[in-house]
């Protein structure tokens, strides 16, 4: 019984060399390809040592009307007639801090010269997007939480809360 | 007794020990051709060069010193940055207080430092100019393709040996370079965050090129001591291997200046003494200009680091200004990363694309190679004059400042930018490059160039006055118009259909491909330039824009 072997398999064509290296070779190139990725994996690191993305600036209803700078937290933090919401300082086209021209009304990039209106829109120069608009909360108490790791650029969804407060 | 010492023969018998012998080849120096061959074979420091060379490899005005002296600002900078190592400590912390002290506290610390900066930019510097003279005297043809694709991996490489030191000192213009630079790998499609197509991959923050590089999210310490690894230890390491591979070929593939067809054989002469003094002394001039250089003129240092303030303009070093300034009028994914891979790869092409690889070998010359001449010496022009523009043409906010205007002019704010509708756009790309692949074919007509050149150039201006005097448009709109279809004709259309109609044709669309590119890039920065057009083509889902 045990030694009896199915005709079918009889009839299957043997395992030639060729199909043999074939899968050999392909095996190795797929392990290659692994060691690779997994070195490549090594240098994304596991654990960061960077500060908290999340911080209170101060009380709400001690913001003045226009643009506020946080140096310190590198955000802006902007008052008009209707509320108050938070906005990265980091420009979107590659990542230096504008500066704000209350005279002219805009921020302007000095390292390709890309212009942002005070709601966060590119009026002129490369910048590809708008500036991020950053999650603002106000806690019972009346301080500003904000969370620069919860960031939202769309007009509709930005002017919503949780990153609007109407004060 | 002290009559009795003859120097001549304390040095025979100093040379004839068996501890000599066993450290020198060759023994006692006669002076002949043969010793002087032995000489080049039996050195490990000079056994990369022939025994002997053609007379006019030897010529000062053929090779003008470029490579060898390339290389001689790399063990400079080797030497220099080696001795920098000692003081300098790569930490947030330590590093900007390490550069402090080697301006003021430590013995030749600055004038090392000097030393090192200043010839990094020579080494730039004289890395292109020796790639315009392999280029000019059409040395990169077969046999020697695959090095000048070496040549162009080691320029590269210097640009990236550049880039990764000048973050260690921690100022102003290092956090900004590095900033800039990193965020330009994470508008890479596919692996960078922020770039086309990432999302579709699951490339985010925290897996992407950015993050490999920086180790973190911003540039910190982690930063810090990635950089300090990859600029003292890790691109060095590859560009040796480079560098070995290079020398090896040049010997291999015969040394410089092929013989010219049907020229006469030439005498060959040795080459010690005879190339090996012309090296020594163009070094030691090298050395001794940097020498003064660094005494006279210190490398600059900024503020120390601070990622709140941005300084205004923020400028990187010349070298780069070009790409600086390219990134205005490109999404940082096509200016900071495709144009300039398609540019590497574009240059490592042009031995595989030349069709005649034995026209205008080993020599200048422009009648050989009209085209090729004038389509590698347009790239550079542009580049350059991008280098240019960026250096003395911007001010405060990137804004446009002529050298002579001061930089407390006010000017008003630059006006917005418009967006082309995708239909119009993606026709008119489709347009561009459909017509530019087809025309140049179709015409059967044989021209005489330089009289077409002018008729076009001529039609051009009467083109730009034309529209210059419409109403609605202005003479800097008609010249920018005119400019246009006189590139677009001259480069894309008359010259390739005189010069490129007869190469094979997947020679002919890789070519047409790469000069439409190149043509494109001027397009762009002219329709930006003259009439505030930030897109052709916007695809905002995927963050696709041209």
């Amino acid at each position: 019984m045990s030694d009896t072997t199915e005709p079918s398999a009889l009839n299957q064509p043997e395992i030639t060399r060729r199909t043999f290296l074939f899968w050999g070779w392909g095996a190795f190139l797929a392990f290659l390809a692994s060691s690779v990725g997994s070195v490549l994996r090594f240098f994304l690191p596991n654990v960061l040592y960077e500060p908290s993305q999340k911080f209170r600036a101060g009380k709400v209803l001690d913001y003045p009307l226009g643009v506020t700078i946080d140096k310190a937290n590198r955000v802006w933090i902007i008052r008009d007639s209707k509320g108050l919401y938070g906005m990265w300082a980091r420009c979107t086209h590659l990542g230096c801090t504008p500066n704000w021209f209350p005279a002219e009304a805009r921020f302007r990039c000095p390292c390709h010269g890309s212009n942002f209106s005070a709601e966060g829109d590119v009026i002129a120069g490369p910048a590809p997007k708008p500036l991020w608009r950053v999650q603002v909360t106000q806690t019972p108490q009346g301080d500003l939480l904000v969370d620069k790791a919860v960031m939202e650029n769309r007009p509709g969804f930005r002017d919503k809360a949780p990153f609007f407060i109407n004060v | 007794m002290f009559n009795k010492i003859d120097p001549k023969k304390i040095f025979e018998d100093l040379t004839n020990t068996q501890v000599w012998r066993s450290m020198f080849r060759g023994g006692t120096w006669k002076n002949t051709s043969r010793d002087r061959a032995q000489h080049i074979l039996g050195n490990v420091w000079l056994h990369l060069h022939p025994a002997r060379i053609r007379r006019r490899a030897v010529k000062f005005t053929y090779t003008w010193g470029l490579g060898g002296l390339s290389f001689f600002l790399f063990l400079i900078l080797t030497v220099t940055g080696i001795v920098l190592m000692f003081y300098y400590r790569p930490s947030p912390e330590l590093a900007y207080r390490d550069m402090k002290d080697l301006e003021f506290v430590v013995s030749l610390g600055q004038f090392m430092r000097n030393m090192h900066r200043w010839s990094a930019h020579a080494m730039v510097l004289f890395v292109i100019l020796h790639m315009v003279r392999v280029f000019l005297t059409g040395s990169y043809k077969t046999p020697r393709e695959f090095n000048w694709g070496v040549g162009v991996v080691l320029l590269v490489l210097t640009l990236f040996l550049s880039f990764t030191g000048y973050l260690l000192p921690w100022d102003q213009l290092a956090i900004w370079a590095v900033t800039v630079g990193t965020n330009m790998a994470s508008a890479t499609p596919f692996v960078g965050a922020e770039g086309p197509f990432a999302s579709l991959l699951g490339v985010g923050l925290k897996n992407d090129a950015r993050f490999g590089l920086l180790g973190g999210t911003t540039v910190g310490s982690a930063t810090l001591v990635r950089f300090y690894v990859l600029h003292c230890i890790a691109v060095p390491f590859i560009t040796g291997i480079f560098l070995i591979i290079h020398f090896w070929r040049i010997r291999k593939d015969g040394f410089s200046a092929a013989p010219i067809e049907n020229e006469p054989p030439q005498q060959k002469v040795e080459v010690w003494p005879n190339l090996i003094v012309r090296e020594y002394i163009g070094a030691i001039l090298m050395l001794i200009f940097l020498v003064g250089w660094s005494l006279l003129q210190n490398a600059p240092l900024e503020g120390i680091a601070d990622p709140n303030v941005t300084p205004n303009p923020s400028k990187a070093p010349w070298y780069f200004l070009g790409l600086q300034e390219l990134l205005v009028y490109f999404d940082p994914w096509l200016a900071g990363v495709v144009i300039p891979t398609i540019i590497m790869i574009g240059l490592m092409a042009i031995p595989y694309l030349d069709p005649d690889a034995n026209r205008g070998v080993g020599f200048y010359s422009f009648k050989e190679r009209p085209f090729a001449n004038t389509v590698f010496l347009l790239g550079l022009f542009a580049w350059f004059v991008l280098i240019i523009i960026g250096t003395f043409m911007r001010g405060p906010n990137w804004q446009w400042y002529w050298p002579w205007e001061s930089w407390l002019t006010h000017k008003p704010p630059p006006p917005p930018t418009t967006v082309m509708p995708l239909a119009v756009g993606g026709g008119l790309i489709g347009l561009y490059f459909t017509l530019g692949m087809v025309l140049p074919l179709l015409i059967k007509y044989q021209f005489n160039v330089p009289s077409t050149v002018k008729k076009i150039l001529a039609g051009s201006i009467l083109l730009a006055l034309i529209i210059g005097v419409l109403p609605s448009f202005s003479f800097i709109k008609g010249a920018w118009v005119g400019f246009a279809v006189a590139l677009y004709t001259i480069m894309g259309i008359l010259l390739p259909s005189h010069y490129l109609k007869n190469i094979s044709r997947v020679r002919y669309v890789v070519c047409m491909a790469l000069l439409l590119m190149m043509i494109g890039v001027f397009l762009k920065v002219a329709l930006h330039l003259g009439f505030n057009v930030k897109y052709i083509v916007s695809v905002p889902q995927v963050s696709f824009n041209i």
